[in-house]
């Protein structure tokens, strides 16, 4: 029953109430507050029968642990869940029971009691020993989270203002990587096996969490911290920046990719292939020079050659603080950008890439962003103005006071021809 | 008119001016003279205003009227400390303008302190007729105030005491006095606890026994000075320069030199006239390291060997252009020369990618054979 169908009549009532006011009146009130007195712990409890269905498809559950680690730290929360749970319902209860048995009617105080070492000497035992029973196995798994002798491949993962940079160092696990990988947004994975990433900061304090995955760790400038990740299965996973650190600290987010082992030996195959120039006199050749001319001072594309003939190789050390823009070789490959704040491609195949079952997941996701699935929009709003879509530290009108540096990507001012060009130039980067 | 109290005080003060005038103007360099000389007389003057204010306290015996109002003849006040003590603030004051500041700003809040309290106590004694009330409502405003001031003047002795006591002994010597020195303060607290009825006084005696030990001991050590403090070499986290060699006290950034022992990027280890990296997530010795660009890298340099030795980091070379003149633009920056067992510190911020350069990046130790790791920053 709501609320103002309760006071209506209530109110109305109140006049004959007034006449006969020795007889019923106190009852009348009680009746009224002990109505409300319900309302409260009912509208709770459907509060929480209806949220807890939102869960249904969250992407960043603990609860639904998707590898190995995440699910130790599942498996640990759920005992102490719960005991907690039994313990907030004895306590309920007792409380419950004390303010009914002992409420107000008049009566005098009941005797009081001082001291009583048994209960005071059992209250204290008793959580000592849930506490210790909730600590060996949080304290072993700790040190099972920290393991990093039985890792696979290392990933170096670092955060900045605000978005994560994935590095991917020549080694042999991992199916082998012959040269360094740079990529930005997504972390790809090899499902199955023990991925040890190396987290770091360029500037300020981030952290890093695929809660599928694993915990949190927080990317600390000048340390390198390490977490294990692991997916049973292909798929991708959601997470984002945990440590607050800035104006767009909501918008840094990431995204853990787990492809079969074939598959991720593939997709290294594919970061690494040389650069191919677009043929001359296309609108691809023309988005080639506009980006040496607009981009390439910030971002690398590996490979690709100047007018003299030699790589450019990119200086973001001088224009952004953080001294570093995504590297974007490859940028067709993943299918969100800018801190995986927004999509490559539509709304519909992102939702059936997010669905693919796992079997057939790694094929989906190494086609990469299909012209079929190309979502130009949010690409082009971006190169037309990139602080209206994400706020940024990025205005030019203010370089005097940082001494010529961005903290972001700065309005361009390019012309529609230019971001036409611009983007048939990096559609092609897959 | 004049009393005959105040007729020697009037006497003594024109005699003090006269003396300074003459002392100021016949001498030279007489600022200290003038300064005495004045504040006698400043003084005497006081004293000669306070008799003829109270007429030199003579009461006629036989006035009636005034042998009712007199303040000799109503009850007579507690003795106080404050006039006593703003006395000395007030002599302290001439003191401080001769010999330096720190005098004078204690004799002026001296001064201040001294002021407010007599107030406060001779307008309290003045509240009733009941002393016991009086001293209930002095207690209530000035408590408060005197309270936490004293007791953080306390603290702050008891500390700096502590502190002295601490520099004063070895670092092993003073982990262990401290500790019997809280066991003590643990095992009287728990001998109060246990035995109820302690009396006041045996409490206080023994906290003041602890109090003046400590503060003696303070103050011995602060005579006797503080102990030789070890220095060590610290970090140098000079950025592209070779040959500055600084020295400081470990204590100095210590936070910072303790950061920089866990999680760093790499530890380099010359050992056998062979260099190896320790890569944290990277299991067994690497000949190569990865280095994220732009981003500060902590490396630490372990010498193992006899020959002191340094660790150079080279990160190539650009060409940039200075004043239209091309100018070669070096990355290189090293640690200080580690002798055996020793471990220094670099701090490194490769801005190009290894493949912008002709020659490799590398951490390498010179006049040393095998002393070379690869660095690759993608
Ligand atoms: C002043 C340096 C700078 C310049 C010049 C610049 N960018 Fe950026 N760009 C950035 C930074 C920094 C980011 C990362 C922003 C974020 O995610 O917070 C970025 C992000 C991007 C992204 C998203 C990449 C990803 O994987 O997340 C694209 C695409 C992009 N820029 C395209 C361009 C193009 C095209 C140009 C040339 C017209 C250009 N940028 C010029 C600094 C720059
Ligand atoms: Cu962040």
């Amino acid at each position: 029953m709501s609320h103002s169908c309760a006071t209506k009549p209530l109110q109305s009532n109140m006049t004959t109430v007034k006449n006969v006011q020795n007889q019923s009146g106190d009852s009348m009130t009680s009746n009224s507050t002990r109505r409300r007195r319900w309302a409260m712990p009912v509208a709770a409890v459907a509060a929480f029968t209806v949220l807890s269905g939102c869960a249904k498809d969250a992407p960043q559950d603990t609860w639904q642990p998707a590898g190995e680690n995440a699910r130790k730290i599942h498996d640990l929360q759920v005992w102490p869940f719960g005991i907690a749970g039994i313990v907030l319902l004895i306590v309920c209860a007792a409380v419950g029971y004390s303010v009914f048995k002992f409420r107000d009617r008049g009566q005098a105080i009941p005797k009081q009691s001082h001291g009583k070492p048994s209960l005071e000497i059992a209250l204290t035992v008793l959580p000592a020993l849930i506490l210790i029973g909730i600590g060996i196995p949080t304290v072993s798994t700790l040190f099972d989270l920290a393991k990093t002798s039985d890792t696979e491949c290392v990933v170096n993962v670092t955060g900045q203002q605000w978005w994560w940079e994935y590095d991917y160092p020549a080694q042999a696990g991992c199916g082998g990587i012959e040269k360094p990988i740079v990529t930005s947004g997504q972390l790809v994975i090899p499902a199955g096996q023990h991925v040890l990433l190396r987290i770091s900061s360029r500037d300020v304090i981030h952290s890093y969490w695929i809660p599928k995955l694993n915990g949190k760790r927080d990317a600390v400038p000048g340390r390198v911290q390490t977490l294990r990740m692991q997916a049973d299965q292909p798929g991708i996973y959601s997470g984002q920046c945990t440590e607050f650190c800035g104006l767009s600290h909501a918008y840094m987010r990431m995204e853990a990719v787990s492809l079969d082992a074939a598959g991720f030996k593939t997709w290294v195959d594919n970061q690494l292939k040389p650069y191919t120039a677009p043929t001359a006199d296309s609108k691809y050749s023309e988005g080639e020079a506009l980006f040496i001319t607009n981009c390439t001072r910030c971002h690398q594309v590996n490979g690709i050659l100047g007018t003299d003939g030699k790589e450019v190789i990119a200086r973001p050390d001088k224009y952004v603080y953080p001294g570093v823009a995504p590297n974007l070789t490859n940028l067709m490959t993943r299918t969100t950008f800018a801190g995986a704040a927004f999509d490559l491609q539509t709304e519909a195949c992102k939702t059936r890439l997010w669905n693919t079952p796992p079997a057939q997941f790694t094929a989906a996701y190494l086609e990469g962003v299909t012209p079929q699935c190309l979502d130009i929009v949010q690409l082009r709003e971006w190169l037309r103005n990139p602080t209206t879509k994400k706020p940024m530290y990025a205005d030019p009108t203010k370089l005097a006071t940082t001494g010529g540096m961005y903290r972001g990507m700065p309005n361009l001012g390019l012309t529609e021809d230019q971001i036409d060009k611009l983007v048939a130039y990096l559609t092609e980067r897959k | 008119m004049f009393t005959t109290g105040s007729k020697l005080f009037i006497g003594a003060s024109v005699i003090a001016l006269a003396t300074a005038i003459i002392h100021g103007t016949t001498q030279d360099n007489s600022t200290v003279g003038i300064i005495g000389l004045v504040s006698a007389t400043l003084a005497l003057v006081f004293l000669a205003g306070i008799n003829l204010w109270v007429r030199d306290s003579n009461v006629a015996a036989d006035d009636a009227a005034v042998a009712a109002t007199a303040a000799a003849s109503t009850a007579t006040p507690p003795g106080s400390m404050w006039p006593l003590i703003a006395g000395l603030g007030a002599a302290l004051l001439p003191v401080g303008l001769v010999v330096g500041r720190v005098i004078t700003w204690m004799s002026i809040i001296v001064l201040i302190v001294a002021t407010v309290e007599w107030m406060v106590q001779s307008w309290s004694e003045r509240a009733s007729g009941d002393a016991a009330y009086n001293t209930m409502v002095r207690r209530r405003i000035m408590h408060p105030l005197e309270l936490p001031v004293l007791g953080a003047i306390g603290l702050g002795i008891i500390i700096f005491s502590f502190s002295r006591i601490m520099l004063y002994l070895p670092a092993v010597a003073g982990a262990i006095a401290f500790s019997a020195v809280s066991s003590i303060v643990l095992l009287f607290g728990a001998l109060f606890a246990a035995k109820r009825n302690v009396g006041r006084s045996l409490v206080a005696t023994v906290c003041a026994i602890g109090a003046v030990g400590i503060i003696g001991a303070g103050v011995t050590s602060a005579i006797a000075g503080s102990r030789e403090i070890v220095k060590h070499e610290v970090p140098s986290f000079e950025e592209n320069t070779c040959g500055i060699e600084t020295d400081g006290e470990s204590d100095d950034h210590a936070s910072r030199a303790v950061a920089a022992k866990s999680n760093l990027a790499a530890t380099i280890v010359l050992s056998g006239g062979k260099l190896h990296a320790e890569v944290i997530g990277v299991i067994g010795a690497q000949d190569t390291v990865t280095l994220a660009r732009s981003k500060y890298s902590y490396i630490r340099f372990e010498n193992l060997d006899a020959e002191p030795r340094r660790l150079v980091a080279d990160f190539g070379t650009e060409t940039v252009d200075v004043n239209g003149t091309a100018v070669e633009e070096s990355f290189t920056t090293c640690t200080q020369a580690v002798g055996q067992g020793g471990a220094q510190f670099l701090v490194v911020r490769p801005v190009l990618p290894s493949n912008a350069s002709e020659t490799p990046f590398t951490l390498n130790v010179p006049g040393v054979e095998g002393g070379v790791v690869t660095v690759i920053v993608p």
